[in-house]
């Protein structure tokens, strides 16, 4: 069986393959794993901190981090919070709708380039939106670990999350 | 303009402007930070996708073109308010603790342009003697002085008597 080629392309023939999640696909306790992981170079960690201007410099120069101790130029936590953040986009908000807060933000340790993040999130609590008939909010523990499976980074992350259309 | 007294500053001291040891921030002390930053295709564009956050809306201006266009990433948003007021909060940071109440407040668009304000709300001892740790509220507004980020913040803090002639 061969498809029908290049001849014939019409948009609307083609099924839309979505992403993301909706409230009611939110249960507590439910786990997810986060996909893909995601490797931070020092040219990640550099772009970042020059781009959102974290003029420390531990930041920005290697050799001044490791006369402080430290392995290597250190990634800004704030790198490590928007890559783990950015994990776990697909499966926790993508579909879902704003922000609205995170609590109890840890930086555990240092992230040094080279370092490969992994992100976990666990369902907290899912409850309909008084005000908004249409949405649900939805909490979240994230837990992030590196390649040694030692953890960086844990946060609680709450959003307003979109209902399934009714059909 | 902070006036420099010849110090015996150390060659990694040398690298660092004054007033931002542990010993320089006091309960109460509100500054407003120097710089702004417009938020374009460099900070929300690449930096959304950079940190694999697959959100569309961050990154498809037709599809957001009804809703006033690309909604800058909220972390985008907080990592450059947090960056506009690293200078003066962070530069003689060891470590970078934690961070807790962020909140969104109101949506940010490319073309905004964010600026930094932070009060020290504590000052305190931290479990190694050459370091305290001083905890901040920071605001981000935008252009037109509205809230669009808030956030708390503890830093490790080296202190000047350990570390200034180093």
């Amino acid at each position: 069986m061969t498809g029908s080629g290049p001849a014939n392309f019409d948009p609307a023939d083609f099924e839309l393959r979505s992403r993301g999640n909706k409230f009611e696909d939110f249960q507590v306790g439910q786990v997810f794993r986060h996909h893909w992981g995601r490797t931070i170079t020092e040219a990640d960690a550099l772009n970042f901190a020059t781009i959102t201007c974290a003029y420390n410099p531990m930041y920005l120069n290697a050799e001044f981090s490791l006369a402080h101790g430290n392995k290597a130029l250190v990634v800004s936590p704030m790198l490590v919070l928007c890559t783990v953040v950015g994990l776990s986009v697909e499966d926790l908000s993508e579909a879902g709708g704003p922000f609205l807060g995170v609590e109890d933000c840890v930086f555990t340790q240092h992230v040094y380039p080279g370092d490969t993040l992994t992100a976990t999130s666990t369902v907290l609590s899912a409850r309909q939106s008084s005000s908004r008939p249409s949405t649900g909010i939805v909490t979240w523990r994230t837990e992030a670990q590196n390649q040694r499976d030692e953890p960086v980074l844990s946060y609680t992350r709450t959003n307003l999350v979109a209902k399934r259309a009714r059909a | 303009m902070i006036a420099q007294e010849p110090t015996s500053r150390g060659p990694l001291s040398d690298l660092l402007g004054p007033g931002t040891f542990f010993e320089d921030y006091e309960i109460g002390q509100r500054i407003r930070h120097a710089r702004g930053s417009t938020v374009d295709e460099v900070e929300n564009q690449f930096l959304s996708k950079l940190v694999v956050n697959t959100a569309a809306a961050h990154f498809d201006e037709a599809a957001m073109e009804p809703m006033g266009g690309r909604l800058v990433f909220g972390l985008v948003t907080g990592s450059i308010v947090i960056g506009l007021a690293t200078q003066d909060t962070a530069e003689c940071a060891l470590r970078e603790l934690s961070l807790t109440a962020l909140r969104f407040t109101a949506p940010v668009h490319h073309g905004d342009t964010l600026y930094a304000f932070s009060e020290v709300l504590d000052v305190g001892p931290a479990g190694q003697g050459d370091a305290g740790i001083v905890k901040f509220q920071h605001w981000g507004t935008n252009q037109n002085a509205t809230v669009v980020f808030e956030c708390q913040r503890s830093v490790l803090i080296k202190r000047r008597e350990f570390w200034e002639q180093r």
